[in-house]
């Protein structure tokens, strides 16, 4: 500080204070030149002065609080830096938008300052922005000294003055933020404003479109200690007090201005300072019962506009011609961002009127009705005003979420929640029926992948249009379509064929459908005759037999498979002459059976299609269409799939097709030509492996499959309108109340709660399109974990209620909501008493799937779930409390009956479910809490009903010994437990594996049975479980490789046979008696090797195993490309070392992985290739054939196998002691015995031959001769 | 090479400490320069291309070798396997080829160390390890067999026919066949005689007439990891001739 400090700061404050505004003629208002930006920022910087001048001549009447001071704003701060600049400015201070040294300014306001700034600035005036504000409170300027933000650091008492004696002191504030938002200015402001909401019912949420949190009007207190905000225009102070009448004229007068300022159009600018003063002037007329004098009755506008919107909404009947509340519109409308001046004026007029009669303005308001409200107007109106005058209509109101009965007639009366609901319903019937009728046969369910299949698809031809006009018959010919009127309005539900040759298409608008065929005939839904032809078909269907699966209510797909196929040949892979020309024969056959009872019971035409999977089978159909069918032989399906164009393909529409034909494709053909992983690129992995399948015409999907249930949801975006919150969250209750039905009939609990909502768009209408609709909206998802699987009306409406508060929006602006339960959980039938039951469930991880699945199969569970005396509803059954711990602890989970039954006694903690933060942790659970990560403590668990595990290896004996139903019972585990491990004669795997997997039951190979039998039962069930768990892993894994493709390349690891250690080159000495034989030498030749030998680098189980699948899938690919590369010859020498595949580097350090070398030549099969190998071979070669001379061929080899040291291997050392060695060889022979000149010649000659090679391969590689 | 005697001694050239573990290319570099000056030298003593009096003996792969201790032959030979270094990084070196020449300018004899088989990895990768066993852990392997090369030079060396008085030599780098020219400034190297000079012949008999000679003798295959370093003799024609005469 110092001198200078006071000295620079004064000057800038001199000159700032000096410095005057008169007009926008100043060169500062000149354009800036290129480059010159120091001359640019010096004119912002007079620019910024000049606001302030202007602020300051606006507000004159302020007091000089900051007389003297030069502030700036550091960082962020509370109040802004805006309204802290406006405090310090309007009362007589200095500002500096910018520090041009710290020198300049005699204060530096800042929450909080960084480290280096707190260093630098540390001998300066930096105080907390409160300084301000409190100061303004105090109508004086406080001392900054005990608005310090640096302080001498902690333990450093400081000279303080306390009641003119000298104290020291020790500084104990703390710094943090914290500090500052718990006592900050907006933190009062809000609270004070939650306060105000609090008074009234439920909570208020600002509108989208309102610009409420304008200006500084906003922060006006209640308690009129603050400022005034309304500098602009109005002198006379807010906290004046309720000026007489005459007065009043006066106060008004500036508003004239102000509104004819507006009206003239002088800028945006004015009409937003004429905004914000409406707002902060207080002229809120219906709160004055007087009208002469509307306008100078200050209240608090905030508080007051909230009470009114209170006020208004749980009325919504008000007449429409409420005074006071159309004067607000009409104000609120002059906030409207683009008002026409002409309409200003007329406003300006109603207020200008000194007696503003009610009958006079209510005649102006009356000609503004909403119906004759412009565009412009009405976007104004908040959305709660809009629904308020919208559900004044009885009719609308009516078919609003305004009627209470609004959901029932939603669900009675909606078309398609009528049919969603009739599919559902059909198919779990057609599930039951099939499960009945397969129960016996679920075993063959399960077919060969290869067989010969016959899938047929049978479908009604426009099944609603057809029936109706099972009514009418006169209008079968002309172009008819069903629809829920003949209005513009309504949507075709299905047209018959003469409408579609006019274009017309379901799903169309009736107004374009009339437009292509002006004369079509309307005809009204049906339904009791849909039923009936749909119970029809349904029957027919059945009739056939077959694997059934209903697609819809008009159509579905059967497996006919079982009944086309021979008798004898259920397999579907013998050919036998004209074997399956009668299998198409007899499908043909099915279909056309099928179509003539489904038209003697229906009366309606279906048309069928088949082929060899669902997707032929849907394929076909569109060809079979109308009343045909058409079979797609196996020979045929590439070319017939070739010639659809994309959008042909099931589940191929605009949105796929599109980006397909963007890139060019548009039949299957163009499809064929792209790689998998292109589409996979486009489409994502699931769509573009479908689609790469499906242009083969490959489809995997299996008819019969059943689809679990995922989510059970209720959903309503249609007529919502609501005028207050509690409205709205009345609705949610009553929507969760309908989702409740739904779990309940769908007999299962959800552990996810997701709420949707729907909100109007910022930019769309109050009045959507469709009547009633949603228009355009946003759409906001929010799902919570309930941690209890629930389907409680109570409990889910609680949440989605919180959630929907949450989000805090407006209630008027609500289009949509929606609940959805996910994370279903079944309630067993067993459990049926009490189905609404919440029970708190263990949570095993996700490791254990196993586990998990076992839980859910446990009978236990469910059999008993009782409410809870906290969630304060009824109990819906006898209270069992004493017996439900069961599924809460662990321990009831050790096979011991004793301990679980103590424990039953014993455990009288419930669980709530509703508040799950807030229940005492039980002994128990944080037991199961801290188990859950240890793997072993997971026991195997009860499956079957009795307190006791199984060993999985059943004594027969014993078994014998038992009564017979629980002998069945042993059994039917025991069988449960085997089934899935057998090794299916498909899937079949790799040896390790499969040897694994024979040894699997009893025990495990490492445990010895003895060892194991002396064990206490609780170590033997530990001991099963975890190598149960072992096994699953592996189970999992030989399930992997599931498509076709990979099983094959399993079968050929399957197929490799461990090869074996060949053979000496040579035979020993022991074969000698033999000696002629020539068989003896052809060992010698190098032949060609057995290329189906790959035995040294077959993968490593066990390292296979560890890894992630998607890189054992790709170990296995790329080791099958490796073998059958070296299969078809490409890597020519499949000799001594192979080269297994390069480890993958370690992923920190990079490292060069070169390119593979050639393999070293080698000679003979035995893969010599050292010298002193050689020598020896050499040797041995010599011996054996010293007599005779050598083979030929043996030469040949020697001389081929040389010429490729020499020329591949360059190492001519070798080659020079190989020929030494042979010459040395003869030498030495020669000189000892001279026994058999013949024998010794032939070597010779063989020596000179192979000299004679070797200096060929010498010469060729360009060097000169060798010296041998 | 020990360090007290000789003013200008070549720099160490034994210097396998600096490298423990042949696993980058900058590390083969080293290991191959240093070999070749010992090899040079080797060369130079056997041949009596200079007195070898002026020799003196120093340690090099645990083997006694020979070394010039004339300060200029000395900067020539440190000063040519300087200009290797830029060669190599490049990865241009088919060859290194120590040629004796005729005092009538005949090639007599060629030695030659064949580094085609080296990898060939970017020159700022020269200092990232090769991946897995692809290098070689064992320097000592690498030493041994190079110690069996200089002793199997200084053999072959010793046996060959002495060569006639006023014998000179020169270092040529045979390039690799698709490897630039390494012209510019400052430019170390210049083209060698047409006799001498690889590739295409373009109808010119005298081109590449004397490459390969008429005798080769094989000296030893370096073969460690990727580290495959050949070397032989050749003689040429001239040196018959010679004879003969």
């Amino acid at each position: 500080m110092g001198s200078r400090l006071e000295k620079n700061s004064e000057l800038v404050r001199k000159r700032f204070e000096s410095h005057k505004f008169e007009d926008e003629e100043g060169d500062e208002y000149e354009g800036s030149k290129f480059g010159g930006f120091a001359d640019y920022f010096r004119r912002k910087k007079i620019k910024l002065q000049n606001l302030d001048a202007d602020i300051r001549s606006s507000t004159a009447g302020n007091a000089q609080i900051f007389k003297g001071v030069c502030c700036h704003v550091n960082g962020y701060t509370q109040p802004s830096l805006n309204d802290l600049h406006h405090m310090i400015v309007s009362y007589g201070g200095v500002f500096m938008q910018y520090l041009d040294g710290k020198t300049t300014v005699t204060h530096i306001i800042a929450s909080n300052l960084t480290p280096k700034k707190a260093i630098e600035f540390r001998r300066y005036r930096i105080v907390k922005p409160a300084w301000v504000v409190d100061s303004i409170t105090a109508g004086k300027l406080l001392p900054w000294n005990s608005y310090r933000v640096l302080d001498e650091g902690v333990g450093q008492r400081v000279l303080a003055f306390d009641e003119g004696k000298v104290v020291s002191q020790a500084r104990t504030q703390s710094r943090t933020y914290r500090e500052q938002t718990k006592t900050s200015w907006y933190t009062s402001q809000v609270k004070n404003m939650a306060e105000n909401i609090d008074d009234e019912a439920g909570a208020q949420f600002p509108s989208s479109q309102a610009v409420v949190l304008n200006g500084t009007g906003m922060y006006t207190d209640s308690s009129g200690q603050q400022p005034s905000k309304s500098i602009v225009y109005i002198q006379p102070n807010k906290r004046a007090e309720v000026p007489s009448s005459s007065q009043s004229l006066d106060a008004s007068s500036p508003l004239k201005d102000a509104l004819a300022n507006a009206a003239t159009g002088i800028g945006s600018g004015g009409i937003e300072r004429l905004e914000s003063f409406l707002k902060t002037s207080h002229i809120v007329p219906e709160k004055n019962a007087t009208v002469t004098n509307p306008l100078t009755t200050p209240t608090r506008t905030s508080k007051v506009v909230l009470r009114d919107e209170m006020l208004e909404s749980p009325t919504p009947q008000k007449s429409p011609i409420n005074t006071p509340q159309k004067l607000r519109y009409d104000l609120t409308n002059l906030e409207s961002p683009t008002p026409s001046p002409p309409k200003r004026v007329k406003l300006l007029a109603d207020l200008e009127s000194p007696t503003p009669s009610p009958p006079r303005q209510a005649e102006i308001l009356t000609a503004e009705e909403p119906v004759a409200l412009p565009p412009t107007k009405a976007k104004v109106l908040t959305a709660e005003e809009h629904n308020a005058i919208l559900l004044a209509d009885p009719h609308i109101r009516k078919s609003s979420t305004a009627n209470p009965d609004f959901l029932k007639q939603y669900y009675s009366e909606s078309r398609l929640h009528h049919l969603s609901a009739w599919k559902a319903e059909l198919k779990s019937r057609c599930q039951r029926m099939a499960a009945e009728k397969s129960a016996s046969q679920k075993q063959s369910l399960k077919r060969k992948p290869g067989s010969r299949r016959y899938i047929i698809h049978v479908d009604f031809d426009s099944f609603f249009c057809a029936v109706s006009l099972k009514s009418t018959p006169e209008y079968v010919d002309k172009p008819a379509v069903v629809a829920h009127g003949a209005g513009t309005g309504s949507e075709i539900a299905s047209c018959n064929y003469p409408a579609r040759a006019f274009g017309v298409k379901n799903g169309m608008w009736m107004k374009q459908a009339l437009k292509l065929c002006p004369n079509i005939k309307v005809l009204p839904y049906d339904f009791p005759a849909y039923e009936e032809a749909s119970k029809g078909f349904y029957e027919a269907i059945l009739d056939v037999g077959g694997i059934i699966q209903s697609v819809s209510v008009d159509e579905a797909l059967v497996d006919v498979s079982t009944l086309c196929l021979p008798a004898e040949d259920t397999d579907g892979f013998s050919v036998r002459e004209g074997s399956v020309w009668r299998e198409q024969e007899k499908a043909d056959r099915i279909a056309q059976g099928l179509r003539t009872r489904i038209k003697e019971k229906t009366g309606c035409a279906v048309s069928v299609g088949i082929g060899g999977n669902i997707l032929l089978a849907k394929v076909a159909l569109r060809k079979a269409k109308p009343a045909g069918q058409h079979q797609i032989k196996p020979e045929e399906v590439l070319n017939f799939i070739a010639e659809l164009s994309v959008q042909d393909l099931p589940g191929v529409a605009y949105s796929i097709g599109g980006k397909l034909e963007e890139i060019g494709v548009k039949s299957v053909k163009d499809v064929r030509q792209m790689t998998q992983e292109r589409l996979i690129t486009l489409l994502g992995p699931k769509t573009g492996k479908k689609l790469w399948d499906y242009s083969r015409g490959i489809d995997k999907t299996e008819v019969g499959e059943q689809v679990v249930r995922k989510s059970v949801s209720a959903e309503v975006n249609w007529g919502i309108r609501f005028l207050s919150q509690p409205e709205a969250e009345e609705f949610v209750q009553n929507l969760c109340t309908e989702l409740q039905r739904r779990l309940v009939n769908e007999q299962v609990r959800g552990r996810q709660l997701t709420v949707k909502i729907m909100r109007k768009s910022a930019e769309a209408p109050l009045d959507p399109p469709k009547h009633l609709g949603h228009g355009k909206c946003d759409t906001f998802n929010k799902s919570i974990v309930l941690g209890v699987a629930t389907n409680s009306a109570g409990i889910i409406g609680r949440e989605a209620i919180s959630i929907l508060r949450s989000y805090g929006f407006s209630p008027g602006e609500l289009r949509g909501l929606g609940v959805q339960m996910t994370k279903l959980d079944p309630i067993k039938s067993f459990g049926d008493a009490l189905p609404d039951g919440s029970q708190r469930r263990l949570n095993f991880g996700v490791s254990a799937p196993r586990l998990v699945k076992q839980i859910t199969e446990d009978p236990i569970d469910d059999s008993i779930t009782p409410k809870k005396a906290k969630s304060g509803q009824p109990s819906s059954g006898p209270s069992q409390s004493h017996l439900d711990p069961i599924d809460e602890s662990p321990t009831s989970r050790k096979p011991k009956a004793i301990s679980s039954q103590a424990l039953r006694q014993d455990d009288p903690i419930f669980l709530s479910p509703q508040k799950p933060r807030e229940t005492p942790v039980h002994p128990a659970t944080a037991i199961s809490r801290a188990n859950a990560s240890d793997y072993s403590a997971r026991k195997y668990l009860n499956m079957t009903g009795t307190q006791f595990i199984m060993p999985s290896q059943i004594d027969p004996e014993v078994l014998a010994e038992l009564p017979p139903d629980i002998r069945s019972k042993l059994v039917a585990q025991g069988r449960k437990e085997t089934k899935p491990r057998s090794p299916s004669p498909k899937t079949q795997s790799p040896i390790p594996r499969a040897a694994r997997e024979t040894s699997n039951p009893p025990l495990p190979s490492q445990v010895d049975p003895e060892v194991f039998e002396s064990l206490p039962a609780e170590l033997q069930t530990e001991i099963l479980a975890s190598y149960s768990a072992n096994q699953a892993i592996f189970q999992a894994q030989s399930l992997l490789p599931q498509s076709p493709r990979k099983l094959r390349t399993i079968q050929n690891l399957k197929k490799t046979t461990p090869t074996k250690k060949q053979g000496p080159l040579f035979r020993s000495r022991a074969s000698k008696q033999d000696p002629y034989s020539t068989s003896t030498q052809s060992n010698f030749v190098a032949d060609q090797k057995d290329d189906s030998d790959y035995n040294s680098d077959t993968l490593d189980e066990s390292f296979l195993s560890a890894l992630p699948p998607d890189m054992q899938e790709e170990i296995i690919q790329e080791h099958r490309r490796k073998w059958l590369a070296k299969k078809r010859g490409l890597m020519t020498s499949a000799l001594k070392d192979c080269h297994r595949p390069p480890d993958q580097p370690p992923a920190i350090q990079r490292k060069i992985r070169l390119p593979l070398r050639d393999p070293k030549p080698t000679f003979t099969t035995r893969g010599l290739s050292t010298l002193p190998e050689l020598r020896e071979t050499l040797k041995e070669w010599f011996e054996e054939f010293r007599e005779d001379g050598p083979i030929e061929d043996d030469v040949k080899a020697m001389e081929r196998y040389l010429r490729r040291v020499v020329v591949e291997e360059r190492d001519l050392g070798k080659v020079v002691g190989v020929v030494r060695w042979m010459q040395w060889l003869v030498d030495d022979a020669d000189g000892a015995t001279k026994t058999n000149g013949k024998g010794l010649e032939a070597w010779s000659l063989a020596l000179e031959g192979v000299r004679e090679q070797v200096q060929f391969a010498v010469h060729e590689r360009g060097l000169g001769t060798l010296d041998l | 090479m020990t360090s007290n005697s000789a003013p200008p001694s070549p720099p160490s050239p034994p210097s396998p400490l600096l490298s423990p573990i042949l696993n980058t290319q900058f590390a083969f570099h080293r290991t191959l320069t240093d070999f070749l000056t010992i090899a040079i030298h080797t060369i130079l003593y056997t041949r009596e291309l200079y007195p070898q009096s002026t020799f003196i003996t120093a340690r090099a792969y645990n083997l006694s070798v020979h070394q010039n201790r004339h300060p200029l032959v000395c900067r020539w030979i440190n000063s040519s396997i300087d200009a290797l270094d830029p060669l190599l990084e490049k990865n241009t070196v088919k060859r290194v080829v120590l040629v004796i020449y005729a005092p009538s300018g005949e090639v007599l004899e060629r030695f030659l160390f064949d580094i085609s088989r080296f990898p060939v990895v970017d020159d700022h990768e020269k200092y990232t390890e090769f991946d897995g066993a692809r290098g070689i852990g064992n320097v000592v392997d690498v030493n041994e067999q190079l110690r069996h090369t200089i002793r199997k030079l200084d053999y072959a060396g010793s046996k060959m026919q002495p060569l006639p008085e006023d014998c000179t030599y020169t270092l040529a780098v045979e390039l690799r066949d698709e490897a630039e020219p390494p012209i510019g400034h400052p430019q170390p190297w210049v083209p060698s005689e047409p006799s001498l000079q690889t590739g295409e012949t373009g109808g010119s008999e005298r081109i590449g007439s004397d490459l390969g000679g008429v005798k080769s003798m094989p000296v030893r295959l370096v073969e460690s990891g990727d580290f495959i370093l050949e070397s032989w003799i050749e003689e040429g024609a001239a040196k018959f001739k010679c004879d003969g005469l």
